[in-house]
């Protein structure tokens, strides 16, 4: 099976047809993928060089933390790839945007207002959380289309709490 | 000494004073809300009480509940540990009245170094130098505070009265900016220390934190244990800490331990304290304000030092003369502390909550780890997020830096983000390895994107690709799914051995 996977800007085109080899970019080296938790943590020895590594997966791209650093890797298999180039042209829609609650916590403000305009970096709503005040700021320009939360709500991580368009 | 001693606090500090009970053959007694029953500190301890909701005021706080649990228990004295009851007046006030021994120190100096307007007031009638900021003592209205600031110039902080723990700041650059810099720091005070007031502090240009920890004894005894340099800081909060200081030398260390323990002895000071300073680029000190606790970072002057400083703070506690004087002080090799929290550093440090399902502790010559958690520890967000804090010696700073490199490396949490890559890349900082930071080293002069070994992006295409392969090969052994579901897949064409 081939695959086109992009780490921070390069591509590497890799072929995995056996359990103890892989081809990347045309070299061969012997390859030993052990998961150690079943689910995120794994050994891998590349040519006889041990590394220990976390993978997770998420939206589609695989996270990869190694010796301190985080690495964003998007793995396109054959298939994949010729359904990206099909599709390819259409542009994504602007839409709703729902700012979601990075982590739980108690929301102690909310400058946000129904019909406000906003710009990219303005605060939303504050939440503490772990004795300390975080700010939750628009990621981008838009008008404020729902606020979906009050004060001294306590929220979950990934609740909704503002919308805009 | 003591026949039981109840730790009104939890987490790694728990288990701390726990462990220094045990050495000095002391029982303990643990306290704990809904969500510490399995915590580490329950689990260590003699003694364990349930007093109430995951809250911090409605159990750590309620200091009506801790009593009853001592006259439950029949604990004859309270560690506060450090941060809740800590630095509370009444809290020392109410176990003298109860006749309970407080193992900190007298109500009277904790009063006077806990309010910082106070405090600062108080140590420069001592010939201590200051920080320049608001004079005088009390609470400054908003008014008066919009009036003053110029005079105290820009870009100065707003600081928390009554705060600690670098919550309750906000760095101030124009005065257009100070009205809701105020409204903010005096919200995060007010639900940190059940205190909104504020005062001014000018912000000291390139300044270095740098602490002198002290003992004193009930009998008027006082010596300093040497500094720690704390400069490597996040909004305020220290991330890393190290003993000594890198460019303190003999002569700054003696004087700087002096006018420290003079100001200590100017408040009638007793048990374990630190002197924090800020030293300016040509070795100016300026007082900062005295933490009136045992505090996060004692274990590099331990390591340096030899000294148990709880231990030290029990015995100080129970009546004893210090054990040591100044010349009985030397500060051998060199320690390192980082601070692990529960926070993702590739995401603006977001904290970051759950359930720890693997652990590994980093172990070896000169490692020294102290630790809240264990597996199965539910990361709750509740309380702060630090979680262990690794301490490493070495015989110099570059062999101290190189251990901490390994035990960083040895250690893995599986189930929650930490910070560890965030202390891996400042130990990769050339500006660390020379001493080359101040304050805003971390905020303003550091990326977590700088040096990426050039092989390694390679090895991380490989490992995703190998685990995409691997998802691949695990989902095409389940093809189920109804036939008249047309989907992209049917349509490329799934059916692969």
């Amino acid at each position: 099976m081939k695959y086109a996977t992009t780490v921070g800007g390069q591509t590497f085109i890799m072929d995995v047809n056996r359990d103890d080899q892989v081809t990347v970019d045309g070299e061969t080296l012997a390859v030993d993928f052990f998961s150690i938790d079943q689910v995120t943590e794994f050994s891998l020895l590349l040519d006889n060089h041990s590394y220990e590594l976390l993978v997770n997966e998420a939206d589609g791209d695989y996270q990869v933390l190694l010796l301190g650093h985080l690495f964003n890797a998007r793995v396109e298999d054959e298939r994949a790839r010729r359904l990206a180039q099909a599709v390819r042209g259409f542009a994504p829609t602007g839409g709703e945007l729902q700012i979601k609650a990075p982590m739980p916590g108690l929301i102690v403000a909310i400058p946000a207002m129904l019909g406000h305009v906003v710009q990219q970096g303005d605060v939303l709503v504050i939440l503490e959380s772990m004795k300390m005040e975080n700010e939750i700021k628009a990621p981008r320009d838009g008008v404020v289309s729902g606020v979906r939360t009050q004060l001294r709500q306590n929220v979950e991580q990934g609740q909704t709490l503002i919308t805009i368009t | 000494m003591f026949n039981k001693i109840l730790i009104a606090n939890r987490g790694e500090i728990a288990v701390r004073i726990i462990r220094a009970c045990r050495d000095l053959g002391v029982k303990t007694v643990a306290v704990y809300s809904d969500v510490d029953r399995a915590a580490l500190h329950v689990r260590y301890a003699d003694e364990a009480y349930h007093i109430g909701p995951p809250p911090a005021r409605e159990s750590y706080l309620r200091i009506d509940k801790i009593l009853e649990v001592v006259e439950r228990s029949g604990a004859d004295a309270i560690h506060p540990g450090y941060g809740f009851l800590a630095e509370r007046p009444e809290f020392a006030l109410a176990c003298a009245e109860k006749g309970v021994a407080f193992i900190g120190p007298p109500a009277s100096a904790i009063g006077a170094m806990g309010d910082k307007a106070v405090a600062r007031a108080t140590v420069q009638k001592a010939g201590v130098p200051v920080v320049p900021g608001t004079e005088g003592e009390g609470g400054l209205r908003d008014k008066e505070i919009l009036a003053v600031a110029p005079q105290v110039g820009f870009p100065l902080l707003v600081k928390a009265t009554f705060g600690g723990g670098g919550k309750g700041m906000r760095l101030v650059e124009r005065w257009e900016d100070l009205p809701r810099a105020l409204v903010s720091a005096r919200r995060e005070a007010e639900a940190a220390f059940g205190d909104g007031a504020v005062y001014l502090e000018k912000v000291v240009e390139g300044a270095r934190h740098v602490e002198v920890q002290l003992l004193a004894d009930q009998h008027g005894n006082c010596v300093h244990l040497g500094e720690r340099e704390c400069s490597i800081q996040r909004r305020h909060q220290k991330l890393m800490e190290e003993a000594p200081a890198p460019f303190v030398d003999d002569d700054l260390r003696r004087r700087m331990g002096e006018v420290a323990v003079r100001a200590a002895q100017a408040i009638h000071y007793s048990n374990a304290g630190t002197v924090e300073f800020l030293v300016d680029k040509d070795k100016n000190f300026y007082f900062l304000e005295m933490n009136t606790r045992l505090q996060v970072e004692h274990p590099v002057t331990e390591m340096v030092t030899g000294i148990d400083i709880v231990k030290e703070q029990i015995r100080i506690a129970r009546g004893r003369k210090l054990r040591y004087a100044q010349d009985d002080i030397h500060l051998n090799g060199w320690a390192i502390e980082c601070r692990i929290n529960a926070e993702d550093p590739f995401n603006d440090f977001v904290p970051s909550t759950g359930r720890i399902n693997a652990l590994g502790r980093p172990s070896g010559p000169g490692v020294r780890v102290d630790s809240g958690i264990e597996e199965g520890s539910e990361i709750t967000p509740y309380y702060d997020s630090l979680l262990t804090k690794l301490v490493v010696w070495g015989e110099t700073r570059g062999e101290a830096i190189v251990r901490m490199r390994r035990a960083l490396r040895e250690y893995r949490v599986i189930g929650i983000k930490t910070n560890v890559p965030f202390h891996q890349a400042i130990l990769e900082s050339h500006r660390f390895h020379g001493g080359q930071f101040d304050t805003t080293f971390v905020e303003q002069r550091f990326s977590m994107d700088e040096d990426v070994p050039p092989e390694l992006p390679r090895v991380a295409a490989i490992a995703a690709t190998l685990a995409a392969h691997r998802r691949g090969q695990e989902a095409t052994q389940i093809v189920h799914g109804p036939t008249q579901d047309v989907s992209n897949w049917k349509l490329a064409g799934r059916v692969k051995r």
